[in-house]
């Protein structure tokens, strides 16, 4: 296992070379990604186990016009990773000279330093299977299969540039990403996450999942399509932020045609006025700098009172449509998004539900259609029947198809005042940082199809 | 044969484990982008790496490097022990070591051209594409990306395993988008991303591929005045490259072994297919054969042998309808008692394999295309997948397509845009009534199919006919 002083190491190292090696009338900016981490993953009881001890350099080199990107893993060899890095950018050089001149050329320019490190307490990998396992022995008395992973270790990402950029951010964390699952099919899905184990934190965390699955073993209810008035919870909440980034507030692809906001940003179509979104890295949970080594403002206003506010512009967009950039990174995805408290009390969410669903969690969304902003997906976990303001049973899961001018729009009926951190949990290629601070919406009307 | 990865084996391995396995991966990959006649991005990169695995007390453990040397491969092992030592009393099941095969074997991609293309040759016929979709002031965007990847990987075991697969893949897409006032279209080459296969220079079609780029734009701009698909119950005719999405996604993942024994439930999810399903279930109509077939040379998947050593061959998972075969690895195959398929695969060094799909295809019919429509009273033509969403049992879908055509009575009408259809897996294959010949068979793949905890994507690939379907819900955008 490698500690986040030794991934720095490695960083360090790779900037000396590239750094070092590079030439007059060349120019080069560097991002470094490592983590050494532990993976439980169970399914009634440990299911794989195993260590992934990775860092990766990536780097952009810039000459006469030309621009090539570039990758190599490093290791626990300086002299390896020496020969590597040298290799790696004389290869860039003689790959880049092939290519065509690179139009909207954006070179590194910021100079600037940054570093934030974060220690954690984890529990002692050797003893991992006792220790997530162990306290959930509870949800076998329940009749419930205990799934999902818990992922550890250090976490580490890094930037410079040959302007002189430096900036390291490093944290300790862990996460058990889990479901309890009853016999019926019906589960409760949940984690916990931190830099500081809790042995009695995570235990009192697993036994309030107990009342819920009781709630789940009632007889499930069948709903027919149609618009139901709806509270959608912070954590399926969480599943429609990535649509903010992926064709969505990104400059080049409004300008693109690429973006369902369009409308949205030629103003013929809004939002409800009682909606905001930002990005807000007062969260704290993940870098602020990019991959040219900018820094991004703390906070961001995009969407407020329900219009535009600002688009996510990266210094390529910036030079290609002459705006002003925002130090985003070059795929222009929203980092850290905060969604605007509103004035629902958490008790009164039923009661203001009246007869309609509680939506715990959604699945698989995807948009049906750009032009108006419309996304189809899955209830999923624990999503229930209320009626009358009072809980009566879990729905057989339900699709849904429905426009976000309209769920934070004209249907948005209030949002919670109370927020909650949806961690990131993704691990594709490696541990995802950050989050999103997010209220409950209910929202009247919303559109179930099948 | 990977002689210095056995010497690595025989070094770090500890004495203690029933069974130890090191696999190393190297990738080289290369890329370029344009947009709208100009250079966009490109990219050039080499990378390896080691994942060491042990067997001990039935339980596996892993761990996984890029540091070659071999007090790193030790420490390695030594972790990959400790794990597995620690959760062996919390094994969900105890493996044998013939949960990894002996086997010795060599295999390469079939490539017909060897040699590489320069980045100046790959780099302008990006260009090129992008410049033969500038076909009118309404094209607001046209895009190409050329990725070429070799990837090398190698498997050594203490029971005598030798394994040395050579892959070579490319990628070749583009897309135009095409914009008239407030209605914004996008058409690319069957979806972007879905144009994968395995193959040596021969794939690159240098020549003629700015026809089909200009082909693709002219039909944005033909979608910008086509009529909205209409809302209506009708006869659904698909074209392989969104037969590609439907067979992935309503038959390859809910046949997944280890979505059926309940590891997914947690991220990916579960299935509508009970384990006692298997050997009776009828899944479709008749006319659905589905097949595991990693043998298809220019097919995305392809391959000798999976990433834990089980030797690949050509397995029916669905005949006349029935299902008679999940997607279980060897793993898969020993926790549920059932017959299954070499699919235990892991997307780099830094994952450990997993139940996959690799190639899943659906076999050839004997309609012709042209007699398929024009028995066809009402319904719709729809190609070229854009939108995808299942539940985590993967039954209730909805999927959309870039491109339709109405069919009445036996021919096309009229051009339809912002297509969608919505289904129930368990009953939409039921409905399958038509199969194409063979002359209509599409050989796709896309190398974005996620799954797993931690998370891996990895390349699969789909051939199929073109499929008609009874009675399917059809609508349009909007609202």
């Amino acid at each position: 296992m490698s500690t986040a002083r030794e991934l720095e190491a490695r960083f360090s190292r790779a900037c000396e070379v590239l750094l070092g090696e590079l030439a007059s009338g060349e120019a080069i900016s560097i991002e470094f990604s490592g983590e050494s981490s532990t993976f439980l993953r169970f399914n009634r009881g440990a299911r794989q186990i195993g260590e992934v001890d990775q860092s990766r350099v990536s780097f952009k080199y810039y000459r006469d016009g030309r621009t090539l990107s570039s990758l190599f893993e490093t290791t626990d060899s300086p002299e390896l990773d020496a020969r590597t890095a040298a290799a790696a950018l004389d290869r860039a050089r003689r790959e880049a000279a092939l290519l065509p001149e690179d139009p909207y050329q954006t070179l590194p320019a910021a100079a600037g330093s940054s570093r934030e490190e974060f220690t954690g307490q984890l529990p002692e990998s050797g003893r991992l299977p006792k220790t997530i396992l162990d306290p959930a022995r509870p949800f076998q008395g329940a009749g419930a299969d205990f799934v999902g992973i818990h992922s550890q270790g250090p976490v580490c990402r890094g930037a410079a540039n040959s302007k002189g950029a430096r900036h390291w951010f490093a944290t300790e964390n862990f996460v058990v990403d889990y479901s309890a699952w009853l016999a019926n099919g019906k589960a409760v899905k949940s984690s916990y996450a931190g830099r500081e184990w809790d042995d009695q934190e995570y235990a009192r965390k697993l036994g309030s999942e107990l009342p819920r699955l009781e709630a789940l073993s009632r007889g499930e209810r069948t709903i027919p399509a149609g618009e139901y008035r709806v509270y959608i919870a912070a954590d399926a909440l969480g599943e429609f932020v990535p649509f903010f980034s992926w064709n969505g507030l990104s400059e080049r692809q409004i300008r693109e045609g690429e973006s369902a906001f369009i409308a949205l940003k030629e103003g013929r179509r809004l939002m409800s006025p009682s909606f905001s979104l930002s990005q807000d890295f007062g969260l704290g949970i993940e870098p602020r700098f990019n991959e040219l080594g900018e820094v991004a403002p703390d906070h961001l206003p995009l969407i407020e009172g329900g219009r535009l506010a600002n688009s996510l512009v990266s210094a390529r967009s910036a030079r290609q449509y002459g705006v002003a950039s925002n130090a985003s990174p070059e795929w222009e995805g929203l980092r850290s998004a905060s969604i605007g408290a509103g004035e629902l009390a958490e008790e009164e969410v039923f009661v203001s539900i009246g007869t309609g669903l509680y939506l715990s969690n959604l699945h698989y969304l995807n948009w049906s259609d750009f032009d108006s902003a419309r996304v189809t997906g899955m209830t999923r976990f624990a999503c229930f029947w209320i009626e009358g303001g009072r809980l009566v049973a879990p729905i057989k899961d339900m699709r849904f198809d429905e426009s976000l001018y309209h769920l934070f729009g004209d249907k948005l009926k209030a949002l919670s005042s109370k927020r909650q951190l949806v961690s990131e949990t993704s691990t594709y290629d490696r541990r995802a940082l950050g989050g999103s601070m997010l209220p409950g919406i209910l929202v009247d009307g919303f559109t179930f199809t099948l | 044969m990977p002689q210095d990865l056995r010497r690595i084996l025989e070094a770090c391995a500890p004495a203690e484990a029933e069974w130890v396995g090191l696999r190393r991966v190297r990738t080289a990959g290369r890329g370029w982008q344009a947009k709208d006649g100009k250079f966009e991005s490109a990219y050039d990169f080499t990378d390896e790496g080691y994942m060491v695995e042990v067997l001990f007390a039935g339980q596996f453990g892993y761990a996984a490097t890029a540091s070659p040397g071999s007090a790193a491969m030790k420490a390695a092992a030594a972790r990959a022990l400790e794990l597995a030592r620690s959760a062996q009393a919390w094994a969900s099941f105890r493996f044998q070591p013939a949960a990894r095969p002996p086997t010795v074997l060599g295999w390469e991609t079939r490539r017909a051209l060897r040699s590489s293309l320069g980045g100046d040759l790959l780099s302008r016929h990006a260009i090129r594409l992008t410049e033969a979709m500038r076909v009118s002031e309404k094209i607001v965007l046209a895009s190409a990306e050329l990725v070429l990847r070799d990837l090398v990987s190698e498997l050594v075991s203490t029971s005598g395993a030798a394994i040395e697969q050579e892959t070579s893949l490319l990628l070749c897409g583009y897309q135009a988008v095409a914009r008239d006032g407030s209605v914004t279209q996008r058409r690319s080459s069957h979806g972007m991303g879905s144009s994968t296969n395995q193959g040596g220079r021969e794939l690159l079609d240098l020549d003629s591929g700015e026809a089909g780029a200009r082909a693709v734009a002219l039909q944005a701009i033909e979608l910008l005045e086509a009529e909205e698909c209409p809302s209506m119950r009708a006869d659904l005719v698909l074209a392989p490259d969104q037969m590609m999405l439907q067979i992935h996604e309503s038959v390859g993942h809910p046949l997944e072994l280890d979505r059926i024994l309940g590891d997914e439930r947690n991220y990916a999810g579960s299935s509508f297919v009970r384990l006692e399903d298997i050997g009776s279930l009828q899944y479709g109509s008749p006319l659905m054969n589905v097949s595991f077939d990693p043998g298809v040379p220019s097919e995305a998947a392809s391959y000798a042998a999976d990433d834990i050593g089980n030797p690949a061959r050509k397995e029916f998972i669905i005949k006349d309808g029935i299902l008679v075969r999940a997607l279980g690895s060897l793993e898969s195959q020993a926790r549920s008692g059932l017959a299954g398929v070499a699919n235990q695969r892991a997307q780099d060094w830094f994952r450990a394999p997993i139940d996959r799909m690799a190639n899943l295809n659906l076999e050839a019919g004997s309609d012709r295309v042209g007699n398929i429509i024009a028995g066809i009273e009402r319904g719709v033509w729809m190609e070229s997948n854009r939108s995808w969403s299942i539940d985590d049992h993967r039954n209730k879908f909805q999927f959309g397509c870039e491109y339709a055509r109405l069919i009445e009575d036996g021919r096309f009408t009229r051009t339809l845009r912002n297509p969608n259809y919505r289904g129930i897996s368990a009953t939409f294959w039921k409905n399958l009534f038509k199969v194409g010949e063979a002359s209509s068979l599409g050989v796709l793949g896309t190398p974005n199919c996620g799954k797993g905890e931690p998370n891996q994507v990895i390349t699969v690939g789909h051939a199929s006919p073109v499929c008609a379907f009874r009675d399917v819900e059809i609508f349009g955008g909007g609202a």
